[in-house]
């Protein structure tokens, strides 16, 4: 009796472990066989894309409207929508909700992972380039054209050359651009700690030897503090490389493009004058001690905690405002006296100071904004994309509802602010902060203008931080590269592969030359032989295919 | 003539039960082994039809079904891949090296604890030495990274202390250093957990063998050497086979951590980070499969050949 009841308990143990089991299985299966139903989600998706093509205006704020978002960036994480004034607003009068979908840190994988399950949220939000074209390939977007006329606001505010640069190899438009100008922009410069700057006397911050001189002294009188912070994965190090050339921002020798256009021909960043020298100099702050030792490995939060709390000097990147601001805002609450400036970019000695562009824009702006077939109604999701990037969604993603910052436009468009605008600056502050991650896309020109418009009448005292230095130094700053855009090679294809080897090359070679080199002597041969190893891996015939596509755009902007 | 000789054949062996009868016989434990069967077809053999797209121009749109047969380009492009070399090398060497030094610390553990006579100790140490097992490697990187640091890092303060060094090193951007702390902080997670299976298998050497040992004037050292050592040789030789056969697989999440500054690469780019930096990041499927077929069957025949060593020993696996 007692040996059987012993038996049934096991047994039962047993079957209850299995049904788990298979209802494990039971997922697991369904994601494998996803693999093939995904091929066919595009076709059906397509049929519905076509369907609404000739009907009528999609009238936004009628119907309620749903769609999934994705942004596809390792540190994107969407705030959830509604949770702040903006997004409350247009939830409530435009009946819009946005589902985030989250790339839980790891993006390419999260969309592979949704590919091939066949399981594409509505909006994909990435940057423009291979993965686009990926998408587009397999016919997986949903092409604007029919909407453009519609819709009035992108083609208005966004122009036909740039809508033209954003066309796919097939003639159509599948991506909507974020932060698209026609003037310049961007944040790309050298913050300075302004209490310890004005302690040590205010000295002149213009050339590499006057910033070197600079980092010295405060690495003598203020241990605990980093010279020159070059925030993550050492950016502040490529920036500086704008410092030491005429007409050359540092994007040319960055990781994403490395190719410096000479003539009519791109050619090898190894060789460029401006890369190494930039290089001696780091590996000089970095023998000094000037730059903290672990610039290569620390993480954005790590650089975050140092720039709010003022632990830094000298902070380069190619948007320091961002911790700048908040930094500058924390400090001079406790100290009047504490906070952020920004200087005038740094050359090297002999240089013309106003040709120096450490940072560049394009009419494209920074990414795009993709409809997937997956979305049940793309017309309403441009509609509602059309309608953000026009002057009245901007004014409420950027400034919240009416009534509040502002009240009422002048004749052209631009928010008339109110007095809370400039008396309330924290929960202003606050607002944009709880907002920027949702600024998808962006009006450049719109939007900056009408900070402009503003700013010019308030009182020295009363000016954004921000506002003021991008009118002051950095827009002035910053160098026109559309016609570089899009020369990345799709990681699968010949050229694509070799970009990969002679970019790890690149990121090895950099490495070693600010952290081991102990010479100028070694810093320059480390780049030598990086320009060795890099021919032999076809780097060449990367740079060919750069010039070509240069050359393509160059034409295309002619048009 | 096959005739006579079959039906002889069959008397002599009908005294085995068929194979069903036995099943059938001990269907209350073959229902026990069933799930863990189950496990194992799902999560390991199923899977493994994607080992297809090793030998595709895997296309995430397309499929299997879709993506163009290319054969054994990628394996190819694999072995003439200018990293290869690199990767290889790295990998055997810190394979090696971990299984030099981190195979046999906790076995050294497990017969030292033993040896303790305090109960209290012992179990202290067992405990303490366990937990970091459960740690993950983002926190255990994160604490080696702090005390390597050459701001406040614990290590270089201390050897400043001591006179030892004038200025800090920066211990996780110069390449010479990095295997020895990949190692030591390997062995450091790991040697409490693993020495557990060791102790278990000590406690189980009969007590009789020691007492005669030591009535014939063995003293402790002698007994751990001729006694205790030999009497959990299977279980190290089932371990060994074991960890030969994962000789490929050097690690991946303490190598991404601790190892991903760029600088660091020719030292510690292995098979698995390499794989996952191409496959992944770069979205070429095909040939980080090609890449990770090849080390899985680097690693079968190790571990037959291994086993195969073994049996000779009369411990192997199977």
């Amino acid at each position: 009796m007692n040996v059987f009841s012993k038996k049934t308990a096991s047994v039962a143990a047993v079957l209850s472990l299995m049904i788990g089991l298979s209802a494990c299985s039971g997922d697991n299966s369904n994601s494998a066989t996803g693999a093939d139903s995904s091929a066919n989600t595009p076709k059906n998706g397509e049929a519905s894309a076509n369907a609404p093509a000739g009907g009528g205006m999609y009238m936004l704020g009628e119907q309620p409207l749903e769609f999934s978002f994705y942004g596809h960036y390792d540190w994107y994480t969407m705030p959830n929508w509604g949770e702040d004034l903006s997004t409350q607003w247009i939830k409530e009068n435009k009946k819009v909700n946005v589902v985030p979908v989250s790339s839980g840190g790891n993006a390419k994988q999260k969309l592979s992972t949704m590919i091939v399950s066949g399981e594409l949220p509505d909006v994909i939000w990435l940057e423009r380039g291979a993965d686009v074209e990926q998408l587009r390939a397999a016919g997986a977007l949903v092409p604007f054209d029919d909407y453009l006329d519609k819709y009035p606001n992108l083609k208005e505010w966004a122009g036909e050359s740039t809508l033209n640069m954003l066309r796919s190899p097939d003639g159509k438009l599948y991506q909507f651009p974020n932060w698209y100008t026609t003037q310049p922009n961007g944040n790309s410069g050298y913050l300075v700690n302004k209490k310890i700057y004005n302690e040590l006397g205010a000295p002149s911050l213009e050339t590499t030897d006057d910033l070197y001189a600079y980092l010295k002294q405060v690495k003598e009188k203020y241990p605990d503090v980093v010279p020159f912070e070059v925030g993550q994965g050492a950016e502040g190090v490529d920036v500086l490389s704008s410092a030491f050339a005429e007409n050359r921002p540092y994007v040319y020798s960055a990781l994403s493009m490395m190719a410096i256009p000479t003539g009519s021909e791109m050619t090898s960043v190894f060789k460029d004058e401006a890369f190494r020298s930039s290089l001696v100099y780091a590996n000089q702050l970095y023998r000094d001690k000037l730059i903290s030792a672990d610039a290569f490995t620390q993480t954005r939060e790590q650089v975050e905690q140092k720039i709010i709390t003022g632990k830094i000097a000298v902070y380069a990147a190619s948007s320091p405002t961002e911790f700048g601001a908040i930094g500058n805002s924390l400090l001079s609450e406790q100290d009047p006296d504490a906070g952020y400036i920004m200087v005038w970019p740094i050359h090297k000695a002999g240089l013309d100071k106003n040709k120096i562009y450490p940072g560049a824009y394009n009419q494209l702006g920074w990414n795009v904004s993709v409809i997937t077939t997956a979305a049940e109604d793309p017309e309403a999701v441009f509609a509602f994309l059309d309608w953000f990037t026009g002057p009245e969604g901007q004014r409420i993603i950027m400034w919240g509802p009416e009534g509040k910052y502002w009240d009422g436009t002048d004749a052209e468009g631009a928010p008339l602010f109110t007095e809370a605008f400039t008396t309330d600056t924290k929960g202003r502050d606050e607002l944009m902060n709880a907002t920027v991650n949702l600024q998808w896309n962006g009006n450049t020109v719109y939007v900056d203008n009408s900070k402009m418009k503003f700013e010019s009448t308030l009182p020295e005292d009363k000016k954004s931080w921000e506002t003021k230095w991008q009118s002051e130094i950095t827009w002035k700053t910053q160098y026109n590269t559309t016609e570089f855009v899009n020369l990345a090679p799709a990681g699968d294809s010949n050229e694509g592969i070799i970009n990969q080897s002679v970019g790890e090359i690149y990121e090895k070679a950099r490495a070693q030359a600010v952290l081991n080199a102990k010479s100028e002597a070694e810093v320059l041969a480390i780049l030598d032989k990086a320009e060795a190893d890099a021919q032999q891996v076809g780097y060449s015939e990367l740079l060919k295919y750069k010039t070509e596509k240069w050359q393509e755009n160059l034409s295309k902007l002619k048009q | 003539m096959q005739k006579i000789a079959y039906p002889a054949r069959m008397t002599t062996e009908k005294r085995k039960p068929g194979l069903i009868k036995r099943l059938a016989r001990q269907w209350d434990l073959q229902l026990m082994v069933l799930p863990a069967l189950c496990f194992i077809l799902v999560f390991s053999y199923i899977p493994m039809y994607g080992v297809l797209m090793a030998f595709q121009d895997y296309n995430l749109f397309k499929g299997f079904t879709g993506s163009p047969w290319v054969g054994i380009k990628h394996f190819e492009m694999f072995f003439n891949a200018p990293e290869f070399w690199t990767v290889i090398r790295n990998t055997v060497v810190i394979s090696l090296l971990k299984l030099l030094v981190g195979f046999p610390a906790p076995i050294l553990l497990a017969l030292m604890l033993n040896e303790v006579r305090s109960r209290v100790f012992k179990r202290t140490v067992q405990t303490i030495s366990y937990l970091p097992h459960f740690l993950s490697w983002v926190i255990v990187s994160g604490f080696v990274m702090s005390m390597l640091s050459t701001e406040n890092g614990s290590i270089n303060m201390l050897l400043q202390e001591l006179n030892l060094i004038h200025d800090p090193i920066n211990f996780l951007s110069l390449p010479q250093y990095f295997w020895t702390i990949l190692v030591t902080t390997g062995v450091w997670k790991e040697i409490g957990f693993s020495s557990i299976v060791y102790l278990a298998a000590i406690a189980g050497v009969d007590p009789h063998m020691h007492e005669a040992a030591s009535i014939d004037g063995a003293g402790k050292l002698r007994q751990m050497f001729s006694i205790t050592l030999p009497s959990i040789l299977p279980v190290i030789i089932v371990f060994l086979i074991l960890a030969i056969g994962n000789l490929l697989s050097a690690g991946f999440e303490d190598i991404l951590l601790i190892g991903s500054n760029p600088v660091l690469r020719d030292v510690s780019d292995v098979l698995d980070t390499y794989v996952y930096r191409i496959g992944i990041q770069n979205n070429r499927y095909s040939y980080a499969t090609a890449a990770g077929l090849f080390k899985s069957l680097i690693g079968v025949f190790l571990l037959v050949g291994a086993n195969y060593a073994a049996r000779k020993s009369g411990n192997s696996l199977w």
